[in-house]
């Protein structure tokens, strides 16, 4: 048999306790007038409410929020949302468009879930303390990468500069091209990719892909030093890549490079790019001529573990490196 | 009452408990339907707030939602600990674990699984984790950060083909692949809402990062030493413990929740538009952090780019997920319960009559509690 709306006029399905069109009871009190609507919307508030507007007066929020007062609705405890045990006389369930948030009728309630927040913070805090000792365990247990030196001068000299002219130094590699721009040539071996290539600018990539070497020269306006050199690049790599320093048992020297007088240091840091990271090394030379209006750099980059193997492999390359301009 | 805009009669409210429109003087916040000064999910807050834990934490009531925000506070403080200490593989750990758990210990929380937590967790976290296995893996071998050498002597410089590589063709990659664990969920029908679908695709995306972290990570972790210089290692870990998570799971939330809207016919320009704001959010977070990392620029406006770019997209999700609730939350029928927002105890079909909470964000021990009354209402006014 269907059910009426006191309030609303709508039929409801025989069983429903409230009206599915405006929520008004369907049980033998409903028959009150509409006007005792102020228990609808809100009764007695577990604690203060935060953030929500307040009620203004004739609306349906009829509990102020003090502690000391009843529950409203007599059967819903104020410390906690229902609770499993609480004595509540059924009829059968309403209907529900959702089958997903239908009440369970009779059936006992589930004690509203609550995670303590002692358990949230320790479970980050535990987060902490394991991860830190499988992030040092892990550190500890690995083999780590050593660099033994980074490019080798061919004049060793006593001063950051000063050598007077660049000489070149030509060496011949079987089967080599050569790739050249304005200010210097380069051997290119076979199976070496010229991956970038300007006035200034010749950056060569290695059979593997797993290094590069790039060689720079071009004029310096107003003139420098290789130590101001050095120094912008250390600047540049340490923005650019985390935990950039000189790699362990290195350390910066003087000489020369194909004749070109200069700095030679060896840099180990992380490349971080996209989510991804390599521990990588850098070794370097940077120089400049005698009067520092023209500047000469030579950068080996590759993985930190293969920085000795790679040194040695390009050495015939860095031999044959001829800079133009003196 | 009758309601100003559904007019359907309602329980006396500030909101009406079908539509969830705000009545009465709306004047100063606008369009009182549509109400985007109470953002459906946490009344408190304006929809244009680009808050992380309300946005991608939905179903937290008003206090978990601060327990939540000191232990995410808490993981910060200990990842700054480990960075000063020097403990750099431990606190890259520690950063990329940091935001999944969180989520793991939200699901449980808020029991969002309901009754299927394996099935659940299995296709969005774990499907998560194995799609962003592979796909780090491969994307390690199809970029080589060595082929992308720049010219030192000049000091900036930005190579076009690893832009196009890293800033565009693997963000859109990702955001291809990543909503697939959720999309193939098997029990998707008994997660009907949008906020469900949001939910999933940000554990598929937090899934997706912590993959992302270790692979992209493992030579780092296993080529450190134990201590070393903190330098400005702390930039890398604040994206990684901060940014990437969000950028990875609000986007995949973003585009899951989309789909989700799509199954239940309700696809429109806001939806497609917020796949449009994921993807683009993604190229924009990527490749600017590429650019600007090439042009050696402060690595601090690195960072305040990418909480632009998070928070633009929080925001744009808000929105989304606002509309849907103010939609979807009308199907569900009155019952007495407990708003998990304002803790009042209230008879209310889909808002809480009292602060306008949209009851489909609710965690689900809220909604399996709703229960008919068989008290009359008088009642309440006889015990005063």
């Amino acid at each position: 048999m269907a059910l009426a709306c006191a309030r609303c006029g709508a039929q409801n399905p025989d069983g429903n306790l409230f009206c599915s069109t405006c929520g008004n009871p369907l049980t033998a009190a409903a028959a009150a007038p509409p006007v005792a609507a102020p228990g609808w919307a809100a009764a007695a508030p577990q604690a203060a409410a935060p953030g929500p507007p307040a009620a203004a007066p004739g609306w349906a929020v009829v509990a102020p929020p003090t502690a000391a007062r009843a529950p409203a609705w007599g059967v819903v405890a104020p410390a906690a949302p229902p609770a499993p045990a609480a004595a509540m006389a059924y009829a059968s369930p309403p209907v529900y468009a959702s089958p997903y948030y239908s009440p369970t009728g009779s059936q006992r309630q589930a004690p509203v879930h609550r995670t303590p927040w002692t358990l949230i913070i320790a479970a980050v805090v535990g987060l902490i303390v394991v991860m830190a000792g499988c992030g040092t365990a892990v550190a500890l247990l690995t083999n780590k990468a050593s660099i033994t030196g980074g490019i080798t001068s061919d004049l060793p000299s006593p001063t950051p500069a000063g050598s007077p002219s660049p000489l070149a130094s030509p060496s011949a590699i079987a089967g080599a091209t050569s790739a050249s721009n304005d200010y210097l040539t380069i051997p290119v071996p076979p199976g070496w990719q010229v991956a970038h290539k300007d006035s200034q600018v010749i950056a060569l990539l290695s059979p593997n892909g797993l290094g590069s070497i790039t060689v720079a020269s071009g004029p310096l306006n107003p003139p420098s030093t290789a130590q101001a050199g050095k120094d912008q690049i250390d600047k540049a790599l340490t923005t650019k890549y985390p935990g950039a320093q000189n790699c362990p048992g290195t350390r910066p020297t003087n000489g020369t490079l194909n004749g070109a007088s200069g700095i030679f240091w060896t840099l180990c840091y992380t490349v971080v790019s996209n989510g991804n990271s390599f521990p990588a090394a850098s070794a370097l030379f940077v120089g400049v001529n005698s009067n520092g209006s023209i500047a000469y750099l030579l950068e080996l980059a590759t993985l930190a573990g293969s920085m000795d193997t790679f040194r040695v492999d390009t050495k015939p390359i860095v031999a044959g490196i001829v800079w133009k301009s003196k | 009452m009758r309601c100003d805009h559904c007019s359907h009669d309602v329980p006396d409210g500030v909101f009406c408990t079908r539509c969830g429109a705000h009545q009465g003087t709306t004047e100063e916040y606008g369009d009182a339907k549509t109400r985007e000064h109470r953002y459906a999910a946490h009344p408190g807050e304006h929809v244009a707030q680009p808050s992380v834990f309300t946005t991608l934490f939905p179903h937290l009531g008003h206090h978990k939602i601060h327990e939540f925000r000191w232990a995410f506070i808490a993981g910060l403080a200990g990842i700054l600990v480990l960075y000063l200490a020097g403990l750099i593989t431990a606190a890259i750990l520690v950063s990329a674990f940091l935001v999944p758990v969180l989520y793991l210990i939200y699901l449980y929380e808020a029991q969002v699984y309901r009754d299927e937590p394996a099935i659940v967790l299995g296709f969005t976290i774990g499907g998560g984790i194995v799609v962003g296995i592979l796909f780090t893996v491969f994307e390690r071998i199809v970029y080589n950060p060595f082929q992308y050498s720049n010219n030192l002597l000049a000091n900036a410089g930005v190579n076009v083909g690893g832009l196009l590589l890293v800033g565009l063709l693997l963000p859109v990659l990702q955001e291809a692949v990543k909503p697939l664990p959720a999309f193939f969920l098997p029990n998707r029908a008994d997660f009907p809402e949008t906020v469900d679908g949001l939910v999933f695709g940000v554990a598929a995306g937090l899934g997706f990062s912590l993959a992302e972290a270790l692979i992209g990570f493992s030579s780092v972790l296993t080529g450190l030493p134990a201590r070393v210089e903190p330098g400005t290692w702390i930039y890398d870990l604040t994206t990684l413990a901060v940014f990437q998570p969000l950028l990875q799971g609000s986007a995949t939330g973003m585009i899951v929740a989309a789909i989700w809207r799509w199954r239940r016919g309700r696809l429109a320009g806001r939806e497609i538009g917020g796949v449009a704001m994921a993807v683009a959010a993604h190229i924009a977070f990527s490749a600017g952090t590429q650019v600007m990392k090439e042009t050696a620029v402060n690595p601090l406006f690195i960072l305040i780019w990418q909480a632009a770019i998070v928070g633009a997209l929080l925001i744009y999700i808000r929105y989304v997920l606002h509309h849907a609730l103010l939609e979807e939350a009308a199907h569900m029928g009155y019952a007495e319960t407990v708003c998990p927002s304002c803790h009042m105890h209230i008879v209310a079909s889909g808002f809480c009559p009292n602060c306008g909470m949209a009851l489909t964000a609710a965690p689900t021990s809220v909604k399996r509690a709703r229960r008919p009354r068989v008290e009359a209402t008088p009642a309440v006014e006889k015990k005063d």
